[in-house]
């Protein structure tokens, strides 16, 4: 009896608690082809790329052991999603919430799951990295899935690159490219290749988990003859939702069923195709559409791709309705208004900004700040001047309201909780933006979409409701990494007091030894200094803006330039004045003429005399003349 | 009033019109002044003030030609040639027409200075053709007969070819019932502006009348060197950047921060209507980079310089701190072919003195005149040459 109450606590602890999963990967370059057109280097783990799917159950609990394999430069991991409640410093940003982990070293990220369930992914969330391949997808299985089906599947999009982030960045975020044009893509990936076949059985049911692992477009998605029923976004269970294509941002995921038909005589076409309005420049040779397959019987033909005739039918997230029921959050008690905007600063580089900051790093990462500064951890001063801090009080609602001054889309995500979407602004002219108006605004959805990566559209406006009710310091960025390159991010620290109070918050070995190793001090404020926390003399700050008149420079070149002509112009009119004795005598030598004979003045031509005077006055003239004065 | 008036074609007209014109009537008054009054020689005045126009005209029709090839291959094979060299063609161009406009104003500040009766010989001499037909086809000869057709012929090509591109390609967003009023209107400014500077050069005196069209050519001039840099420095940030950066205005990202004197967003003559005209006259840029600047000021230099050496040399006889250098051996095509020519040989020298003996003995009026002259003029060129045989020695 004792045995089978000990075997069944056991159980029933092992089912609390979850399982434990313990991996270790190694970050490297490893040679792929994934377009199939181009032998390229990703990044890859363990020596192999695509990285691998990972599976977790909710609750379990992950010990992801991360090896810099790199032999020149910093990495992190990201899971995106995650709301990584008392464990902020596994969150991933670098300088955000850890320290960057130098080649060479090991960093654990250990946290649970917790209640989380749906669709996720990891990244690394150093820049560049997982356009360059580190990306996978992460899910997290539930046993009391709401809907029934029979297999799941995996789907990953992204765009392809041909060249590297070491080469792209530079180019990207130089004086040379002065209206920010982000880098155009050679490809779009399926799953990581190209024309790839998804082989279907008839009559069953598919969970086809769809993630947007790119780092730029959005894509279309459709599939010829088929809908997708979509049951869960970003984590977050909806009400069915039948629609006959998708928009799908960077970041985000969408869960769908796709029920198979039951005649196997056709194969049909599954289409993604990139938002051509985000890319600056359509190249002739680029393909938009990329067509797949999805094959109920190898015999038959290949399908061709199929078009369509708008992009108007996708499905608007804004009406998802969460299963949970939720209902609209409070009043906030924080209403936090930015304003999207890029331009250009003094070193001729186009930044992005949310209110006039860009966002620019501290020498600190932001949450040991936070775990140091003690009672001044709640000024936002400490966390600097140029990283765009907010300081949340733990249990508040806040209203995020984000004015796009950019005619471009850009999709938002938060780090560490997912939002309400309460509104969402049709797109606008692009010399039109508009902005939110407080007094006068749509009302409010009773039980508004809640996801964790949410798009802006053109010239418009959003708002975003979430609760502080997770302390730690929060990245807000967007998903756009050219544009998080270019500095459109800030950070709410929520509750610094709370982060403090936390012992699993303090750092742990692993991350110490990543500051020590990478030289990255472990306290102090956005300027590394522990004496005083609100002396933030040296902080990193943006470039200043361009000039916009004259400066002491222009002032006096133009002066000098003045100067320089009225100088000429004396000197013009000093030799013009002046007397020189045998000018004639230069001049024809200068010249190189050769004169004929003298002319004396009756030899002068008037209009009515032959051409030559008398020939006897000319003899007579003549003869009293020097010969051929050759000079 | 947009339709029927374009004010953007009305200035771009007039800027290039003026720019022509004003170099063609300084020089037809030049001609006019010079060869004209009591003592004319009507026949060689006519011969070189055709040369002018035909020049012009040459020019004028050249560029329509040429102004029309390129809009037809832009409008029929989409490929917009012009704009993607625009800028070498455009400093090309000015480089050029600086170079032939400086040393046009040199000369004709000397020949400012000679007695009327030696213009004369001189516009004669360039005029008749050689002895011997084979030297009509050297380029030093040709150059110099037809250097009255030369320089109004480049600067004609040049302003029209630009007026007809630009208008051209303006002209794809208005109406076509925006053109003529405009075009003409242009042109009768540019005349007006051009008669008054011939009129004004023809009635004061030739001196003064030189000195000031000569600064006023010399700051076009400047200002196209300034500019035919400042085109280069945008091509190569233009070829850098992918794209014509101008095109998006005069904002941020238009115009190489790291190169940048002074920019201001505004008064920009590529597309503020009226500053063009302040930059043709005077090579304004709203965006100056560090080359337009020193160009502009290293040309000034340049010019006090050399008047400054010519004016030294004049006086003394050879350059500064050198006593046995003059200018004229600086150019190399001295060395090569006049060295020759420049120095008489003992007996010739002897020949030219019993002469000047002769003249000086008797003879009319004319000829005690034209003997003091001519003997003031041989005594003058005898310690020259005799100088110069010492220095080639």
């Amino acid at each position: 009896m004792r045995l089978l109450s000990l075997l069944f606590f056991a159980f029933l602890v092992r089912f609390i608690h979850g399982e434990t999963h313990t991996w270790y990967f190694e970050t490297g370059w490893v040679d792929a082809n994934p377009d199939g057109v181009f032998e390229k280097k990703m990044i890859g783990f363990n020596g192999s790329w695509p990285l691998p799917t990972l599976r977790v159950k909710k609750g379990d609990r992950i010990n992801l052991y991360l090896i810099n394999g790199f032999n020149d430069r910093n990495t992190t991991l990201h899971f995106h999603g995650m709301f990584q409640n008392g464990t902020g410093q596994m969150d991933g940003p670098e300088m955000v919430t850890q320290c960057p982990i130098p080649p060479g070293e090991t960093y654990l990220y250990n946290f649970t799951v917790a209640d989380q369930v749906g669709t996720f992914w990891y990244h690394s969330h150093t820049s560049g990295q997982y356009g360059d391949g580190m990306r996978g997808a992460f899910i997290i299985e539930d046993d009391d899935f709401p809907y029934d089906y029979d297999e799941e599947v995996v789907l990953t999009l992204s765009e392809h690159y041909h060249k590297n982030s070491d080469e792209l960045t530079p180019a990207f975020l130089s004086r040379y490219n002065p209206t920010g044009a982000e880098p155009i893509p050679q490809n779009i990936l399926f799953n990581e290749t190209r024309n790839n076949t998804w082989k279907v059985e008839p009559n069953k049911t598919y969970l086809l988990r769809i993630v947007n692992v790119g780092r730029f477009v959005s894509q279309f998605l459709w599939m010829e003859d088929h809908e997708f029923e979509v049951v869960e976004i970003d984590g977050i269970y909806v009400e069915k939702n039948t629609t006959d294509m998708i928009y799908i941002t960077t970041a985000q995921r969408y869960t769908a069923l796709v029920r198979t038909k039951s005649d196997t005589s056709k194969n049909y076409a599954f289409m993604a195709a990139i938002d051509e309005t985000m890319l600056d420049v359509i190249p002739g040779d680029l393909q938009l559409n990329g067509t797949n397959y999805i094959v109920y019987d190898d015999n038959n033909d290949k399908p061709e791709a199929v078009t369509v005739d708008s992009w108007e039918d996708i499905l608007d997230d804004f009406y998802l309705k969460p299963l949970s029921n939720t209902t609209l959050f409070d009043e906030p008690d924080l209403t936090v208004t930015v304003d999207i905007a890029m331009d250009n600063l003094g070193n001729g580089v186009n930044y992005a900004f949310f209110n006039n900051i860009t966002y620019t790093r501290p020498v600190v990462p932001t949450l040991l700040t936070a775990l140091s500064a003690g009672e001044f951890a709640t000024n936002e001063l400490v966390y600097g001047t140029n990283t765009h801090s907010i300081v949340l009080q733990g249990g508040d609602v806040i209203d995020l309201v984000l004015n796009n001054h950019d005619p471009g889309t850009h999709p938002f995500h938060l780090h560490g909780h997912t939002f309400q979407v309460i509104e969402r602004g049709p797109a606008f002219p692009d010399d039109e933006p508009t902005d939110w108006n407080a007094t006068d605004h749509a009302e409010y959805p009773e039980y508004p979409m809640e996801r964790d990566t949410v798009y802006v559209r053109p010239s418009s406006y959003a708002v975003l409701r979430f609760k502080a009710d997770n302390p730690g310091v929060w990245f807000f960025h967007c998903h756009i990494e050219w544009h998080l390159d270019q500095g459109l991010a800030l950070m709410f620290i929520e509750d610094p007091m709370g982060i403090q109070n936390n012992p699993e918050q303090q750092l742990t070995e692993s991350h110490k030894n990543a500051c020590n190793k990478a030289g990255v001090p472990l306290e102090g404020n956005a300027v590394a200094n522990t004496n005083n926390y609100l002396d933030l003399k040296g902080e990193n700050v943006q470039h200043k803006p361009l000039p916009t008149g004259f400066t002491a420079r222009g002032i006096v070149a133009l002066v000098f330039s003045c100067i320089a002509a009225f100088l000429g112009m004396a000197a013009i009119a000093f030799y013009g004045l002046a007397d020189i004795p045998d000018v004639e005598a230069r001049v024809t030598r200068d010249l190189n003429v050769e004169y004929e004979d003298d002319i004396a003045d009756d030899e002068i031509i008037t209009e009515d005399q032959p051409l030559r005077g008398s020939q006897e006055s000319s003899r007579s003239n003549r003869s009293n003349r020097s010969g051929k004065v050759r000079i | 009033m947009v339709n029927v008036f374009n004010v953007q074609i009305f200035f771009i007209v007039f800027r290039e019109a003026l720019e022509a014109i004003v170099v063609v009537s300084v020089l037809l008054a030049f001609l006019k002044q010079g060869l004209g009054g009591a003592t004319q020689d009507p026949l060689v005045y006519k011969k070189l003030r055709k040369q002018v126009w035909w020049g012009a005209v040459s020019g004028v029709i050249l560029c329509l030609i040429l102004g029309a090839a390129f809009i037809g291959t832009f409008y029929s094979l989409r490929n917009d040639i012009w704009s993607k060299s625009e800028d070498i063609w455009e400093g090309t161009f000015c480089i050029i027409a600086t170079i032939l406009i400086s040393l046009m104003g040199i000369a004709m500040l000397r020949i400012n200075k000679m007695k009327e009766k030696w213009r004369i010989k001189l516009a004669r001499a360039l005029t008749k053709p050689p002895a011997n037909k084979a030297d009509r086809f050297k380029i030093g000869y040709l150059t110099k007969k037809y250097c009255m057709f030369i320089l109004p012929f480049i600067t004609c090509l040049r302003e029209g070819l630009e007026a007809v591109v630009f208008v051209g390609g303006v002209g794809l967003s208005s109406p076509a019932t925006a053109f003529p009023i405009p075009v003409i209107c242009g042109l009768i400014a540019g005349v007006a502006v051009g008669c008054l500077l011939y009129y004004s050069g023809t009635t004061t005196s030739l001196q003064i009348f030189l000195i000031i069209s000569t600064c006023i050519l010399y700051l076009i001039s400047a200002g196209l060197f300034s500019r035919g840099i400042w085109y280069f420095e945008m091509h190569v940030y233009n070829n850098q950047t992918g794209g014509d950066a101008a095109e998006n205005g005069s904002g941020p990202g238009t115009y190489d921060i790291s190169k940048s004197v002074w920019h201001v967003n505004c008064c920009n003559p590529e597309i503020d209507n009226g500053w063009d005209v302040f930059n043709a006259l005077l090579g304004w840029q709203n965006s100056a980079t560090y080359g337009s600047v020193i160009s502009y000021n290293i040309y000034w230099l340049a010019i006090i310089v050399v008047l400054f050496l010519m004016h030294f040399e004049e006086k003394n006889g050879h350059l500064p701190f050198l006593k046995n250098l003059t200018l004229v051996q600086l150019n190399p095509m001295y060395h090569i072919k006049g060295k020759k020519k420049n120095n008489l040989t003992k007996a010739e020298q002897d020949e030219l003195f019993a002469n000047l003996k002769n003249t000086k003995i008797g003879g009319d009026e004319i000829d005690n005149s034209e003997s003091i002259e001519s003997s003031k003029e041989v005594k003058e060129v005898i310690p020259v040459e005799s100088e110069k045989k010492k220095g080639s020695l």
